[in-house]
C-alpha cells in the first residue's frame, strides 16, 4: 500500500460519503408528503425558535419566503 | 451604516442573543466540560475558534454553492474545522483534549455553529460574518465560564488553576475552603448539580429579564401619562 | 454461547442504567428539553433516535476499523461519523416519507433534527475513542438510545404535570425543567455500580 494509493482511496471514500449524503438529502427534501399527512400543524411553542429546514412544518422558512417575495 | 451593522453583529452575540442563556442552544458541553473553570475557558476558545473559521469559510463560499445544497457543504467545513481543532488541541493542550473528552468532537453538532452558519454566515459578508463569529464566541465563553465559576466554587471549595493550562503556574484560591473549614459540596461538581445549577441560573436571567421589561411598561406608561397631562393643560 | 448472550444483555442495561446517557453523560439534552412536552412526541423523538443511533453505530464500527485503520487515516473519524449520520437520517426518512404514513406522522418530523443530536455522534464516537469491540458497541448503542428513551419520557411525565404551575414567575418553564432533570439525574446516580 503505497502512500499515493492509499491517499487516492482515502479521498475517493470521503468523496463517495460526501456524494451518498448530497443525493439523500436532494431526495429526500424532493419527495412529496405521505398521503395522510398534509393536515399537519406546527406547534407554536416548539417551532416558533426552530430553523430547521429539513422540516415542512418550518414556520421560519415560511417567514423568510414571504419577505423575499415582498422585496 | 457599514461601521454600525459590524458593531451590531458583533454586539448581538454578547449579551441581547447570548446563545446560551437566551437561545438555550449548546447546553450539552455547557453542562460537561463545566466542571472546572479551566475546562470551560478552554472548550470557549476552541468553539469561538471553530465559530469563526466555519463562518469566514461558509460566507467565502456561499455564492458558489446551490441552494439545495447548502447544509452537506456546511456540515463538511464545520467537521473539517473540527477535526483540525482536534488534531491541534491533542498535540499542544494535552490536558485540555483529555479533559474535554468527546465534547470536543461533538463541536461538530454543536447547535450554535451550525445555527450561526445557517442563519447568518450564508446571507452576509466576510467581516460581518467574522464579527458575528466572534461575538456568539465571546457570549458563549463568558456564559459557561459563569456556570464553571459557580460550580466549582460551590463544589470543591478552591479555584484551580494551572491543572489544565500547564504553562500557567498551579495556583489554588481558597474560596470555601481554608484551613479545616471546608464548606464545599461536592454534589455541585455531580451531573445533577450541573442541571441545577443551570436551571437557578436560567430563572436568574429570567428575573433580570422580568424587571427590566416591568420597568420599560412603567417608563412608557409614565411618559404618557405626561402626554396626556400636557394636552389637558 | 450463553455467556456472550448474557455479558450482551448485561452491556444493554448497564448502559442503560448506569451513566444515563441524557442524566449523567449529558449527551442529548438540546432535544431534550425541547421536544419533552409532551409524552406522545417525546416517545416518538426517543424511537427516532434508536433507529438511527443502532443503524448508525451499526455502520460506523466496521468503517472504521476495516476502512479507516487500514488506511491509516484515523483522524478522519468525525467527518466520516457525520457523514454517515447525516446520510442515514436522510435515507431512513426517504423510506418513511415514500412509505409510511402512520411512521412518519408519529416521528417523521424529529428526522431531521437527530443529524445534530449529539447523543447519536456521541455515541458512535465513543465506541471508538474507547476502542470497544463490535458486540460491546452494539450494546452500547442499544443501552443508550434505550437509557435516552427512558430518560425523555419519564422527564415528559412530570413536565405534562409542570405545565398547570402557576407559581414562581422566573422559574417557570426551562428553569424549573431543568431543577426537575436535577432530581432525576440524582436518582439515577443511585445506579451506579450495576455490572461492572
Amino acid at each position: 500500500m503505497t502512500d499515493g494509493l492509499r491517499i487516492f482511496l482515502a479521498v475517493l471514500i470521503l468523496t463517495s460519503l460526501l456524494v451518498i449524503f448530497v443525493v439523500s438529502f436532494i431526495l429526500y427534501r424532493k419527495t412529496p408528503l405521505p398521503k395522510g399527512c398534509e393536515d399537519m400543524q406546527p406547534s407554536e411553542e416548539k417551532c416558533a425558535n426552530c430553523k430547521e429546514e429539513g422540516c415542512h412544518l418550518n414556520i421560519y422558512a415560511e417567514k423568510k419566503k414571504k419577505e423575499n417575495e415582498k422585496k | 451604516m457599514a461601521n454600525s451593522k459590524h458593531k451590531d453583529s458583533f454586539l448581538a452575540g454578547i449579551v441581547k442573543q447570548n446563545p446560551l442563556f437566551v437561545s438555550l442552544l449548546g447546553t450539552c458541553p455547557a453542562l460537561a466540560v463545566t466542571m472546572n473553570v479551566e475546562s470551560a475557558l478552554g472548550m470557549g476558545i476552541l468553539f469561538t475558534f471553530v465559530l469563526c473559521c466555519s463562518n469566514v469559510i461558509i460566507s467565502l463560499i456561499r455564492k458558489l454553492i446551490p441552494d439545495v445544497a447548502r447544509t452537506p457543504c456546511e456540515i463538511v467545513v464545520i467537521a473539517a474545522f473540527v477535526t483540525i481543532t482536534k488534531m491541534l488541541t491533542e498535540a499542544f493542550l494535552p490536558e485540555l483534549y483529555n479533559s474535554l473528552g468527546v465534547f470536543l468532537s461533538l463541536l461538530v453538532v454543536n447547535c450554535i455553529v451550525l445555527g450561526r452558519a445557517e442563519a447568518f454566515a450564508k446571507d452576509n459578508g466576510v467581516v460581518d460574518s467574522l464579527l458575528d463569529g466572534v461575538g456568539n464566541g465571546i457570549g458563549y465563553t463568558w456564559a459557561i465560564c459563569v456556570i464553571a465559576l459557580i460550580r466549582e466554587i460551590l463544589g470543591t471549595g478552591l479555584l484551580t488553576f494551572g491543572k489544565i493550562f500547564t504553562f500557567l503556574p498551579f495556583v489554588e484560591i481558597p474560596v470555601l475552603k481554608f484551613g479545616s473549614v471546608n464548606l464545599a459540596m461536592s454534589f455541585f461538581v455531580n451531573p445533577a448539580g450541573g442541571f441545577l445549577v443551570l436551571g437557578v441560573v436560567l430563572a436568574v436571567i429570567a428575573l433580570i429579564q422580568q424587571r427590566a421589561e416591568k420597568k420599560k411598561k412603567f417608563k412608557k406608561v409614565a411618559e404618557m401619562k405626561k402626554i396626556i397631562h400636557e394636552e389637558a393643560k | 454461547m450463553t455467556p456472550y448472550i448474557y455479558s450482551f444483555l448485561l452491556a444493554i442495561v448497564s448502559s442503560m442504567l448506569v451513566d444515563n446517557v441524557v442524566l449523567s453523560r449529558f449527551y442529548g439534552i438540546c432535544s431534550f428539553i425541547g421536544v419533552s412536552n409532551k409524552i406522545k412526541s417525546a416517545f416518538s423523538m426517543g424511537v427516532a433516535v434508536m433507529f438511527v443511533t443502532v443503524f448508525a453505530a451499526l455502520i460506523c464500527w466496521p468503517i472504521y476499523n476495516y476502512i479507516l485503520g487500514p488506511l491509516n487515516i484515523p483522524f478522519m473519524d468525525t467527518l466520516t461519523y457525520i457523514l454517515v449520520i447525516a446520510s442515514l437520517v436522510q435515507v431512513v426518512g426517504l423510506f418513511i416519507k415514500k412509505y409510511s404514513a402512520p411512521l412518519y406522522k408519529s416521528f417523521g418530523i424529529y428526522l431531521p433534527l437527530i443529524t445534530t443530536n449529539c447523543a447519536v455522534l456521541g455515541v458512535v464516537q465513543s465506541n471508538t475513542d474507547t476502542a470497544l469491540g463490535f458486540g460491546l458497541s452494539m450494546a452500547n448503542a442499544i443501552g443508550t438510545s434505550l437509557g435516552f428513551i427512558l430518560a425523555i419520557v419519564v422527564f415528559a411525565c412530570i413536565r405534562e404535570r409542570l405545565e398547570q404551575y402557576n407559581g414562581n414567575k422566573p422559574f417557570k418553564g426551562v428553569p424549573l425543567a431543568l431543577v426537575v432533570a436535577a432530581l432525576m439525574a440524582m436518582a439515577f446516580m443511585g445506579l451506579g455500580g450495576i455490572g461492572a
